[in-house]
Protein backbone atom coordinates (compact mmCIF):
# COMPACT_ATOMS: atom_id res chain seq x y z
CA UNK A 1 0.00 0.00 0.00
CA UNK A 2 1.46 3.69 -1.01
CA UNK A 3 0.26 4.28 2.67
CA UNK A 4 3.20 1.54 4.16
CA UNK A 5 5.40 2.54 1.68
CA UNK A 6 5.89 6.30 2.87
CA UNK A 7 6.20 5.12 6.52
CA UNK A 8 8.82 3.02 5.95
CA UNK A 9 10.87 5.86 4.13
CA UNK A 10 10.71 7.59 7.67
CA UNK A 11 11.94 5.40 9.19
CA UNK A 12 15.20 5.49 8.10
CA UNK A 13 16.86 6.37 11.17
CA UNK A 14 15.80 3.29 13.35
CA UNK A 15 17.32 0.73 11.07
CA UNK A 16 16.35 -1.90 12.56
CA UNK A 17 13.28 -1.81 13.21
CA UNK A 18 12.23 -1.46 9.26
CA UNK A 19 13.60 -4.92 9.49
CA UNK A 20 11.14 -5.74 12.33
CA UNK A 21 8.58 -4.14 10.71
CA UNK A 22 8.21 -6.61 7.65
CA UNK A 23 8.92 -9.20 10.20
CA UNK A 24 7.36 -8.80 13.59
CA UNK A 25 4.25 -6.69 12.33
CA UNK A 26 1.24 -8.08 11.97
CA UNK A 27 -0.41 -8.98 8.53
CA UNK A 28 -3.40 -6.45 7.50
CA UNK A 29 -6.14 -8.11 9.87
CA UNK A 30 -8.93 -9.60 8.30
CA UNK A 31 -11.63 -7.87 10.38
CA UNK A 32 -12.47 -4.21 8.87
CA UNK A 33 -11.57 -3.52 12.94
CA UNK A 34 -8.01 -3.68 13.99
CA UNK A 35 -7.16 -3.28 17.86
CA UNK A 36 -6.39 0.11 18.19
CA UNK A 37 -2.59 0.50 19.85
CA UNK A 38 -0.27 2.85 20.20
CA UNK A 39 1.76 4.06 16.96
CA UNK A 40 4.99 2.50 16.67
CA UNK A 41 6.95 5.55 15.24
CA UNK A 42 5.32 8.75 17.58
CA UNK A 43 8.10 10.26 20.05
CA UNK A 44 5.91 8.94 22.66
CA UNK A 45 6.81 7.04 25.90
CA UNK A 46 3.97 4.05 24.89
CA UNK A 47 5.51 4.03 21.18
CA UNK A 48 8.94 3.24 22.94
CA UNK A 49 7.11 0.26 24.86
CA UNK A 50 5.97 -1.12 21.93
CA UNK A 51 8.90 -0.88 19.81
CA UNK A 52 10.69 -2.21 22.42
CA UNK A 53 7.94 -5.27 22.81
CA UNK A 54 8.47 -5.92 19.23
CA UNK A 55 12.23 -6.06 20.17
CA UNK A 56 11.57 -8.43 22.02
CA UNK A 57 9.26 -10.43 20.28
CA UNK A 58 11.26 -10.65 17.71
CA UNK A 59 14.56 -12.29 19.97
CA UNK A 60 12.21 -15.15 21.54
CA UNK A 61 10.45 -15.59 17.81
CA UNK A 62 14.11 -16.32 16.32
CA UNK A 63 14.36 -19.70 15.16
CA UNK A 64 17.99 -20.44 16.14
CA UNK A 65 20.36 -19.64 18.36
CA UNK A 66 22.67 -17.85 16.26
CA UNK A 67 19.72 -15.36 15.08
CA UNK A 68 19.06 -14.98 18.56
CA UNK A 69 22.38 -13.62 19.26
CA UNK A 70 22.54 -11.74 15.98
CA UNK A 71 19.18 -9.90 17.38
CA UNK A 72 20.77 -9.58 21.15
CA UNK A 73 24.06 -7.97 19.98
CA UNK A 74 23.14 -6.02 16.60
CA UNK A 75 22.76 -2.41 18.59
CA UNK A 76 26.35 -1.37 19.42
CA UNK A 77 26.41 1.60 22.30
CA UNK A 78 29.33 2.77 24.36
CA UNK A 79 29.79 0.08 26.80
CA UNK A 80 32.19 -0.38 30.42
CA UNK A 81 35.01 -2.85 29.48
CA UNK A 82 35.41 -4.89 32.16
CA UNK A 83 38.67 -6.91 32.68
CA UNK A 84 38.72 -9.82 35.20
CA UNK A 85 42.54 -9.38 35.83
CA UNK A 86 42.80 -5.59 36.86
CA UNK A 87 44.57 -4.00 39.92
CA UNK A 88 41.86 -2.25 40.26
CA UNK A 89 41.23 -1.92 44.24
CA UNK A 90 38.67 -3.88 45.76
CA UNK A 91 37.47 -4.85 42.13
CA UNK A 92 35.86 -8.41 43.25
CA UNK A 93 33.38 -5.74 45.37
CA UNK A 94 32.75 -4.17 41.94
CA UNK A 95 32.57 -7.01 39.92
CA UNK A 96 30.02 -8.67 42.64
CA UNK A 97 27.89 -6.27 42.13
CA UNK A 98 27.84 -6.41 38.54
CA UNK A 99 26.78 -9.75 38.13
CA UNK A 100 24.47 -10.17 41.34
CA UNK A 101 26.85 -12.85 42.69
CA UNK A 102 27.80 -13.93 46.30
CA UNK A 103 30.91 -14.86 47.05
CA UNK A 104 31.52 -18.09 49.76
CA UNK A 105 35.03 -18.86 50.65
CA UNK A 106 36.11 -22.65 50.76
CA UNK A 107 35.19 -24.69 48.09
CA UNK A 108 31.35 -26.63 48.26
CA UNK A 109 31.58 -29.46 49.79
CA UNK A 110 30.24 -31.66 47.14
CA UNK A 111 33.41 -30.47 44.84
CA UNK A 112 35.91 -31.17 47.49
CA UNK A 113 34.26 -34.78 48.12
CA UNK A 114 34.85 -35.79 44.95
CA UNK A 115 36.46 -39.08 44.01
CA UNK A 116 39.55 -39.05 46.42
CA UNK A 117 42.46 -41.77 46.91
CA UNK A 118 40.85 -44.74 48.06
CA UNK A 119 42.12 -46.25 51.50
CA UNK A 120 44.31 -48.55 49.22
CA UNK A 121 46.91 -45.68 48.17
CA UNK A 122 47.22 -46.03 52.15
CA UNK A 123 50.99 -47.01 51.55
CA UNK A 124 51.78 -43.80 49.39
CA UNK A 125 49.53 -41.52 51.35
CA UNK A 126 51.41 -42.66 54.18
CA UNK A 127 54.58 -41.50 52.87
CA UNK A 128 53.27 -38.33 51.57
CA UNK A 129 54.11 -35.08 53.96
CA UNK A 130 50.48 -36.12 55.49
CA UNK A 131 48.07 -34.24 56.83
CA UNK A 132 47.18 -32.16 53.44
CA UNK A 133 45.67 -35.83 51.69
CA UNK A 134 44.77 -37.30 55.52
CA UNK A 135 42.03 -34.66 56.49
CA UNK A 136 40.31 -34.55 53.42
CA UNK A 137 40.36 -38.86 53.01
CA UNK A 138 38.93 -38.80 56.03
CA UNK A 139 35.96 -36.24 55.65
CA UNK A 140 35.17 -37.79 52.61
CA UNK A 141 33.18 -41.12 52.09
CA UNK A 142 34.78 -42.99 49.63
CA UNK A 143 32.22 -43.20 46.80
CA UNK A 144 30.90 -46.15 45.56
CA UNK A 145 33.49 -48.43 43.83
CA UNK A 146 36.32 -45.60 43.86
CA UNK A 147 39.17 -46.66 41.24
CA UNK A 148 42.20 -46.82 42.66
CA UNK A 149 44.07 -43.18 42.57
CA UNK A 150 47.92 -43.24 41.92
CA UNK A 151 48.86 -40.34 44.13
CA UNK A 152 52.80 -41.07 44.02
CA UNK A 153 52.57 -41.14 39.98
CA UNK A 154 50.01 -37.90 40.35
CA UNK A 155 53.31 -36.17 42.24
CA UNK A 156 55.86 -37.55 40.10
CA UNK A 157 54.35 -35.91 36.89
CA UNK A 158 53.30 -32.87 38.28
CA UNK A 159 57.12 -32.50 40.02
CA UNK A 160 58.70 -33.78 36.48
CA UNK A 161 56.43 -30.88 34.58
CA UNK A 162 57.56 -28.40 36.63
CA UNK A 163 61.47 -29.19 36.37
CA UNK A 164 61.11 -29.43 32.46
CA UNK A 165 60.00 -26.25 32.64
CA UNK A 166 62.73 -24.46 35.31
CA UNK A 167 65.47 -26.88 35.17
CA UNK A 168 66.09 -29.37 32.99
CA UNK A 169 65.53 -27.07 29.97
CA UNK A 170 67.87 -24.14 29.65
CA UNK A 171 66.17 -21.43 28.76
CA UNK A 172 67.67 -18.11 28.12
CA UNK A 173 66.93 -14.86 30.32
CA UNK A 174 63.22 -13.92 30.32
CA UNK A 175 62.40 -10.46 28.42
CA UNK A 176 61.42 -7.68 30.79
CA UNK A 177 58.23 -8.48 32.31
CA UNK A 178 57.22 -11.29 30.61
CA UNK A 179 58.34 -14.12 33.28
CA UNK A 180 55.02 -15.48 33.04
CA UNK A 181 55.42 -16.48 29.21
CA UNK A 182 58.97 -17.88 30.06
CA UNK A 183 58.17 -20.14 32.53
CA UNK A 184 54.64 -20.65 34.43
CA UNK A 185 52.54 -20.55 30.97
CA UNK A 186 54.32 -23.40 29.35
CA UNK A 187 54.24 -25.13 32.66
CA UNK A 188 50.40 -24.86 33.25
CA UNK A 189 50.48 -25.71 29.15
CA UNK A 190 52.33 -28.85 29.56
CA UNK A 191 50.23 -29.65 33.40
CA UNK A 192 46.81 -29.39 32.26
CA UNK A 193 47.16 -31.57 29.12
CA UNK A 194 49.51 -34.86 31.16
CA UNK A 195 47.14 -34.42 34.08
CA UNK A 196 43.92 -34.70 31.67
CA UNK A 197 45.79 -37.73 30.20
CA UNK A 198 46.32 -39.25 33.24
CA UNK A 199 43.11 -38.60 34.41
CA UNK A 200 41.16 -40.23 31.94
CA UNK A 201 40.86 -43.42 33.11
CA UNK A 202 39.12 -42.52 36.27
CA UNK A 203 36.76 -39.82 34.68
CA UNK A 204 35.19 -40.50 31.18
CA UNK A 205 34.13 -37.61 30.85
CA UNK A 206 37.36 -36.25 30.02
CA UNK A 207 37.87 -38.66 27.48
CA UNK A 208 35.80 -36.96 25.03
CA UNK A 209 36.24 -33.17 26.38
CA UNK A 210 38.05 -30.11 23.97
CA UNK A 211 40.71 -28.35 25.32
CA UNK A 212 41.29 -25.04 24.17
CA UNK A 213 44.68 -23.27 24.03
CA UNK A 214 44.14 -19.26 24.43
CA UNK A 215 40.64 -18.88 23.32
CA UNK A 216 38.59 -16.17 23.73
CA UNK A 217 35.66 -15.77 25.98
CA UNK A 218 33.00 -13.33 25.57
CA UNK A 219 29.92 -11.81 27.22
CA UNK A 220 27.93 -8.69 27.36
CA UNK A 221 25.37 -7.75 29.14
CA UNK A 222 23.16 -4.61 30.38
CA UNK A 223 22.55 -4.17 34.71
CA UNK A 224 21.28 -0.92 36.33
CA UNK A 225 20.72 2.23 34.78
CA UNK A 226 22.14 5.67 34.43
CA UNK A 227 21.42 8.98 33.44
CA UNK A 228 23.24 10.30 30.21
CA UNK A 229 25.63 13.10 30.88
CA UNK A 230 27.07 14.61 28.43
CA UNK A 231 26.05 14.98 24.63
CA UNK A 232 22.94 15.15 22.36
CA UNK A 233 21.40 12.54 24.87
CA UNK A 234 21.60 14.53 27.91
CA UNK A 235 19.27 13.43 30.94
CA UNK A 236 17.68 10.41 29.54
CA UNK A 237 17.50 7.34 31.41
CA UNK A 238 20.07 4.46 29.87
CA UNK A 239 20.61 1.00 31.04
CA UNK A 240 24.51 0.21 32.05
CA UNK A 241 26.10 -1.68 29.31
CA UNK A 242 29.47 -4.20 30.43
CA UNK A 243 31.57 -6.21 28.13
CA UNK A 244 33.95 -9.16 29.78
CA UNK A 245 36.99 -10.20 26.74
CA UNK A 246 38.77 -12.93 28.51
CA UNK A 247 41.56 -15.00 27.32
CA UNK A 248 42.33 -17.78 29.82
CA UNK A 249 45.36 -19.82 29.76
CA UNK A 250 43.82 -23.35 29.25
CA UNK A 251 40.15 -23.96 29.01
CA UNK A 252 37.94 -27.38 29.11
CA UNK A 253 35.00 -27.93 27.56
CA UNK A 254 33.08 -30.42 27.90
CA UNK A 255 29.90 -32.22 25.74
CA UNK A 256 28.12 -32.34 28.99
CA UNK A 257 27.11 -30.24 31.51
CA UNK A 258 28.59 -30.08 35.11
CA UNK A 259 25.77 -31.47 38.21
CA UNK A 260 24.48 -28.15 39.79
CA UNK A 261 26.13 -27.37 43.32
CA UNK A 262 23.11 -26.25 45.50
CA UNK A 263 19.38 -25.52 44.24
CA UNK A 264 18.15 -22.84 41.83
CA UNK A 265 17.14 -20.32 44.18
CA UNK A 266 19.32 -21.46 47.23
CA UNK A 267 20.20 -17.73 48.79
CA UNK A 268 23.77 -18.28 50.25
CA UNK A 269 24.66 -14.72 50.93
CA UNK A 270 24.38 -11.06 50.31
CA UNK A 271 24.96 -9.37 46.92
CA UNK A 272 27.06 -5.49 47.63
CA UNK A 273 25.60 -2.76 46.15
CA UNK A 274 26.93 -0.28 45.24
CA UNK A 275 25.75 3.49 44.40
CA UNK A 276 28.50 5.02 42.60
CA UNK A 277 28.74 4.36 38.62
CA UNK A 278 31.18 1.89 37.53
CA UNK A 279 33.33 4.63 36.05
CA UNK A 280 34.88 5.27 39.46
CA UNK A 281 36.11 1.46 39.76
CA UNK A 282 38.36 2.59 37.20
CA UNK A 283 36.14 1.58 34.66
CA UNK A 284 36.19 2.66 30.76
CA UNK A 285 33.52 2.73 28.22
CA UNK A 286 34.48 2.17 24.72
CA UNK A 287 31.86 1.26 21.81
CA UNK A 288 33.19 -2.16 19.70
CA UNK A 289 31.51 -4.94 18.44
CA UNK A 290 29.23 -7.17 20.92
CA UNK A 291 30.52 -10.24 21.62
CA UNK A 292 29.13 -13.83 23.30
CA UNK A 293 31.24 -16.34 22.76
CA UNK A 294 32.54 -19.76 25.14
CA UNK A 295 35.71 -20.74 23.05
CA UNK A 296 33.93 -22.34 20.27
CA UNK A 297 30.55 -21.73 18.32
CA UNK A 298 27.52 -22.43 18.89
CA UNK A 299 27.63 -25.68 16.95
CA UNK A 300 30.68 -27.74 18.88
CA UNK A 301 29.15 -30.50 20.61
CA UNK A 302 31.24 -29.25 23.63
CA UNK A 303 29.09 -26.77 24.73
CA UNK A 304 29.31 -26.36 28.48
CA UNK A 305 32.46 -25.65 30.30
CA UNK A 306 34.60 -27.37 33.25
CA UNK A 307 37.42 -26.30 34.01
CA UNK A 308 39.65 -22.87 32.97
CA UNK A 309 42.88 -22.04 34.15
CA UNK A 310 43.99 -17.82 34.14
CA UNK A 311 47.60 -17.05 34.57
CA UNK A 312 48.47 -13.66 35.80
CA UNK A 313 50.51 -11.49 34.05
CA UNK A 314 53.81 -10.15 35.69
CA UNK A 315 51.62 -6.95 36.78
CA UNK A 316 49.91 -8.88 38.95
CA UNK A 317 52.38 -10.80 40.60
CA UNK A 318 52.63 -10.77 45.03
CA UNK A 319 55.82 -9.01 44.63
CA UNK A 320 54.52 -5.93 43.29
CA UNK A 321 51.54 -5.69 45.34
CA UNK A 322 53.93 -5.82 48.66
CA UNK A 323 55.80 -3.87 47.64
CA UNK A 324 53.46 -1.08 47.12
CA UNK A 325 52.01 -1.81 50.68
CA UNK A 326 48.88 -3.60 49.21
CA UNK A 327 49.33 -7.35 50.49
CA UNK A 328 45.10 -7.48 51.29
CA UNK A 329 44.55 -6.46 47.82
CA UNK A 330 46.16 -9.82 46.35
CA UNK A 331 43.31 -11.88 47.39
CA UNK A 332 40.97 -9.43 45.67
CA UNK A 333 42.42 -9.85 42.41
CA UNK A 334 42.40 -13.64 42.38
CA UNK A 335 38.41 -13.40 43.28
CA UNK A 336 37.85 -10.28 40.91
CA UNK A 337 39.63 -12.90 38.48
CA UNK A 338 37.84 -15.94 39.30
CA UNK A 339 34.38 -14.27 39.44
CA UNK A 340 33.99 -12.01 36.16
CA UNK A 341 36.19 -14.81 33.90
CA UNK A 342 33.29 -17.31 35.18
CA UNK A 343 30.62 -15.08 34.78
CA UNK A 344 31.40 -14.60 31.34
CA UNK A 345 32.04 -18.50 30.54
CA UNK A 346 28.99 -19.73 32.06
CA UNK A 347 26.92 -16.46 31.30
CA UNK A 348 28.08 -17.14 27.22
CA UNK A 349 27.70 -21.16 28.05
CA UNK A 350 23.53 -20.31 28.68
CA UNK A 351 22.83 -18.08 25.89
CA UNK A 352 24.12 -20.59 23.35
CA UNK A 353 21.46 -22.82 25.02
CA UNK A 354 19.06 -20.56 24.24
CA UNK A 355 18.08 -18.60 27.60
CA UNK A 356 19.05 -14.75 28.14
CA UNK A 357 17.64 -12.20 30.33
CA UNK A 358 14.06 -12.43 29.53
CA UNK A 359 14.70 -16.27 28.87
CA UNK A 360 15.83 -17.11 32.31
CA UNK A 361 17.71 -20.57 32.85
CA UNK A 362 15.60 -23.16 34.09
CA UNK A 363 18.75 -25.06 35.19
CA UNK A 364 21.87 -23.92 37.00
CA UNK A 365 25.31 -23.78 34.77
CA UNK A 366 28.31 -24.66 36.67
CA UNK A 367 31.75 -24.16 35.48
CA UNK A 368 35.43 -24.32 37.41
CA UNK A 369 38.55 -22.16 37.48
CA UNK A 370 41.88 -22.57 38.85
CA UNK A 371 43.66 -18.42 38.96
CA UNK A 372 47.29 -19.04 39.66
CA UNK A 373 50.57 -16.99 38.94
CA UNK A 374 52.25 -19.96 38.57
CA UNK A 375 53.17 -20.43 42.32
CA UNK A 376 50.38 -19.81 44.29
CA UNK A 377 47.17 -21.33 42.81
CA UNK A 378 43.57 -20.50 44.27
CA UNK A 379 40.21 -22.35 43.07
CA UNK A 380 36.96 -21.34 42.28
CA UNK A 381 33.55 -23.01 41.41
CA UNK A 382 30.66 -21.04 39.66
CA UNK A 383 26.92 -21.49 39.60
CA UNK A 384 25.21 -19.38 37.58
CA UNK A 385 21.38 -19.25 38.72
CA UNK A 386 20.56 -15.83 37.35
CA UNK A 387 21.15 -14.19 33.75
CA UNK A 388 18.12 -11.40 34.47
CA UNK A 389 20.50 -8.45 35.36
CA UNK A 390 18.45 -5.89 33.62
CA UNK A 391 16.49 -3.48 35.29
CA UNK A 392 13.07 -4.82 34.21
CA UNK A 393 13.87 -8.23 34.83
CA UNK A 394 16.40 -7.96 38.48
CA UNK A 395 13.03 -6.05 40.02
CA UNK A 396 10.97 -9.37 40.74
CA UNK A 397 14.14 -11.81 40.66
CA UNK A 398 15.26 -13.46 44.00
CA UNK A 399 18.13 -15.76 42.46
CA UNK A 400 21.77 -14.63 42.83
CA UNK A 401 24.69 -16.43 41.05
CA UNK A 402 27.21 -17.94 43.75
CA UNK A 403 30.85 -18.04 43.58
CA UNK A 404 32.92 -20.11 45.72
CA UNK A 405 36.39 -19.60 46.10
CA UNK A 406 39.87 -20.65 47.99
CA UNK A 407 42.54 -18.17 49.05
CA UNK A 408 45.46 -18.58 47.08
CA UNK A 409 48.37 -21.26 47.77
CA UNK A 410 51.52 -22.50 46.73
CA UNK A 411 51.67 -25.62 45.14
CA UNK A 412 55.59 -25.71 46.00
CA UNK A 413 57.71 -24.22 47.96
CA UNK A 414 61.02 -23.98 45.93
CA UNK A 415 62.74 -25.36 43.01
CA UNK A 416 66.30 -26.08 43.52
CA UNK A 417 68.79 -28.69 42.31
CA UNK A 418 66.60 -30.54 40.06
CA UNK A 419 64.15 -31.68 42.87
CA UNK A 420 60.93 -29.31 43.88
CA UNK A 421 60.47 -29.02 47.83
CA UNK A 422 57.94 -28.65 49.62
CA UNK A 423 55.20 -29.98 47.09
CA UNK A 424 51.60 -29.11 49.41
CA UNK A 425 49.27 -31.96 48.59
CA UNK A 426 46.13 -29.88 49.39
CA UNK A 427 46.79 -27.89 46.34
CA UNK A 428 47.25 -30.87 43.89
CA UNK A 429 43.95 -32.61 45.79
CA UNK A 430 42.28 -29.38 45.31
CA UNK A 431 43.58 -29.80 41.15
CA UNK A 432 42.75 -33.71 40.52
CA UNK A 433 39.04 -33.17 41.86
CA UNK A 434 38.22 -30.42 40.10
CA UNK A 435 39.61 -32.37 37.03
CA UNK A 436 37.39 -35.36 38.04
CA UNK A 437 34.66 -33.42 38.76
CA UNK A 438 31.97 -34.56 36.72
CA UNK A 439 27.82 -35.83 36.23
CA UNK A 440 26.00 -38.46 38.41
CA UNK A 441 25.04 -40.09 35.60
CA UNK A 442 28.60 -40.58 33.96
CA UNK B 1 53.81 21.63 45.19
CA UNK B 2 50.69 21.98 46.91
CA UNK B 3 47.50 20.01 47.47
CA UNK B 4 44.02 21.17 48.43
CA UNK B 5 41.36 18.59 49.41
CA UNK B 6 38.19 19.48 47.68
CA UNK B 7 34.65 18.55 48.09
CA UNK B 8 34.13 16.43 44.82
CA UNK B 9 31.18 17.34 43.30
CA UNK B 10 29.85 14.47 42.03
CA UNK B 11 29.99 11.36 44.77
CA UNK B 12 33.23 9.70 44.90
CA UNK B 13 33.42 5.80 46.67
CA UNK B 14 34.11 5.87 50.58
CA UNK B 15 38.06 5.67 49.98
CA UNK B 16 38.05 7.90 47.43
CA UNK B 17 39.89 11.81 48.33
CA UNK B 18 39.51 14.45 45.64
CA UNK B 19 42.68 16.73 45.46
CA UNK B 20 43.57 19.68 43.46
CA UNK B 21 46.84 19.44 43.10
CA UNK B 22 49.65 21.61 41.38
CA UNK B 23 49.97 21.14 37.86
CA UNK B 24 53.66 19.96 37.74
CA UNK B 25 53.11 17.57 40.14
CA UNK B 26 53.07 13.56 39.39
CA UNK B 27 51.12 10.56 40.79
CA UNK B 28 54.43 9.44 42.09
CA UNK B 29 54.86 12.67 43.67
CA UNK B 30 51.38 13.18 45.27
CA UNK B 31 51.46 9.56 46.34
CA UNK B 32 55.11 10.70 48.30
CA UNK B 33 53.89 13.85 49.31
CA UNK B 34 50.97 12.26 50.96
CA UNK B 35 52.74 9.43 52.57
CA UNK B 36 55.89 11.32 54.05
CA UNK B 37 54.52 14.62 55.13
CA UNK B 38 51.10 13.55 56.82
CA UNK B 39 52.00 10.01 57.27
CA UNK B 40 48.36 9.19 54.73
CA UNK B 41 48.44 5.63 53.69
CA UNK B 42 48.04 5.84 49.86
CA UNK B 43 46.94 2.56 47.47
CA UNK B 44 46.24 4.69 43.78
CA UNK B 45 46.33 8.16 42.54
CA UNK B 46 44.91 8.81 39.20
CA UNK B 47 44.61 12.35 37.88
CA UNK B 48 43.58 14.51 34.92
CA UNK B 49 43.85 18.06 34.06
CA UNK B 50 40.56 20.48 34.16
CA UNK B 51 40.96 23.00 31.35
CA UNK B 52 39.23 26.59 32.29
CA UNK B 53 37.29 28.15 30.30
CA UNK B 54 37.84 30.82 28.33
CA UNK B 55 34.75 32.27 27.17
CA UNK B 56 33.86 34.74 29.20
CA UNK B 57 34.49 38.52 28.24
CA UNK B 58 35.54 42.09 30.20
CA UNK B 59 34.17 44.79 30.11
CA UNK B 60 36.61 45.59 26.92
CA UNK B 61 35.19 42.60 25.18
CA UNK B 62 38.61 40.58 25.79
CA UNK B 63 38.42 36.89 26.84
CA UNK B 64 39.41 35.73 30.36
CA UNK B 65 40.32 32.43 30.59
CA UNK B 66 39.97 30.80 33.77
CA UNK B 67 42.94 28.78 35.26
CA UNK B 68 43.95 25.13 34.52
CA UNK B 69 44.22 23.07 37.36
CA UNK B 70 45.35 19.22 37.99
CA UNK B 71 42.86 17.25 39.81
CA UNK B 72 43.84 14.40 41.61
CA UNK B 73 41.61 11.02 43.16
CA UNK B 74 43.70 9.78 45.83
CA UNK B 75 42.59 6.10 46.84
CA UNK B 76 43.43 5.66 50.68
CA UNK B 77 45.18 2.25 51.57
CA UNK B 78 44.54 -0.09 54.52
CA UNK B 79 40.48 0.09 54.15
CA UNK B 80 40.42 3.49 55.18
CA UNK B 81 37.85 5.82 54.42
CA UNK B 82 37.06 9.66 54.34
CA UNK B 83 33.98 12.03 53.87
CA UNK B 84 34.25 15.61 53.21
CA UNK B 85 33.12 17.71 56.20
CA UNK B 86 30.41 19.71 56.21
CA UNK B 87 31.75 23.26 56.65
CA UNK B 88 28.72 25.25 56.60
CA UNK B 89 26.75 23.42 59.27
CA UNK B 90 23.39 24.67 60.75
CA UNK B 91 23.88 26.99 63.70
CA UNK B 92 21.18 26.50 66.40
CA UNK B 93 19.86 29.94 66.77
CA UNK B 94 19.26 31.02 70.77
CA UNK B 95 16.19 32.12 71.76
CA UNK B 96 16.30 35.50 71.43
CA UNK B 97 17.61 35.53 67.48
CA UNK B 98 15.02 32.68 67.05
CA UNK B 99 11.88 35.10 68.94
CA UNK B 100 13.41 38.32 66.74
CA UNK B 101 13.33 36.06 63.13
CA UNK B 102 9.83 35.16 64.15
CA UNK B 103 8.99 38.49 65.12
CA UNK B 104 10.11 39.79 61.75
CA UNK B 105 8.89 37.14 59.78
CA UNK B 106 5.25 37.86 60.85
CA UNK B 107 6.17 41.94 60.37
CA UNK B 108 6.93 41.42 57.00
CA UNK B 109 3.89 38.87 56.15
CA UNK B 110 1.87 41.67 57.55
CA UNK B 111 3.28 44.23 55.17
CA UNK B 112 2.76 42.04 52.37
CA UNK B 113 -0.60 41.65 53.07
CA UNK B 114 -1.17 45.33 53.17
CA UNK B 115 0.17 45.91 50.01
CA UNK B 116 -1.99 43.25 48.24
CA UNK B 117 -5.38 44.63 47.26
CA UNK B 118 -8.78 43.74 48.13
CA UNK B 119 -9.41 39.62 48.06
CA UNK B 120 -12.00 40.46 46.96
CA UNK B 121 -11.20 41.58 43.63
CA UNK B 122 -9.34 38.27 42.84
CA UNK B 123 -6.16 39.59 42.12
CA UNK B 124 -7.17 41.92 39.72
CA UNK B 125 -5.26 45.30 40.16
CA UNK B 126 -6.70 48.40 41.81
CA UNK B 127 -6.30 50.59 38.06
CA UNK B 128 -8.73 48.29 36.12
CA UNK B 129 -11.82 49.06 35.83
CA UNK B 130 -14.52 51.79 34.94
Amino acid sequence: MAARGCRRLLWCGRRWFSQAESAALPRPPESLYPPIVASATAKSKAAKRRRHEYFLQRVHAAPSVEEKLRFYLQRQRPKYMVYPQTFALNADRWYRSFTKTVFVPGLPRRAAAAPQPAAGAAPEAAGAPGPGAAAPADAKPPSGAAPFLDVAGLRSLVCDVLLQETFYQSKGRPFLYRDHDHTFGPFLTQLVPALTAFLCGHNPLLASSALDLKPEVNYYWHHGEEVVVHGHRKGRVDPVRFQIDDKPHLQIRVPKQLPEIVPLESDLGEVPVIDHKPSKLPLFKKQYENRVFIGSKVADPCCYGHTQFHLFPDKLKRQRFIKANLEDQIEVVYRANGIASLFAWTAAQAMYQGFWSEADVTRPFVSQAVVTDGKYFAFFCYQLNTLALTVETVRNNPRKNICWGTESKPLYDVVEDGSVKGLNDEVLFHLVSFLLNRPKEL
Amino acid sequence: FFMLAVRPGVPQPEDTVQFRVSMQMTKVDIKNYLEKIYNVPVAAVRTRIQYGANNKRNHKNQRVKKPDYKVAYVQLGQGQTFQFPNLFPEKEQDTETQSFDDFKNKYMEREQQKQKGDPRRGGVPDWFGL
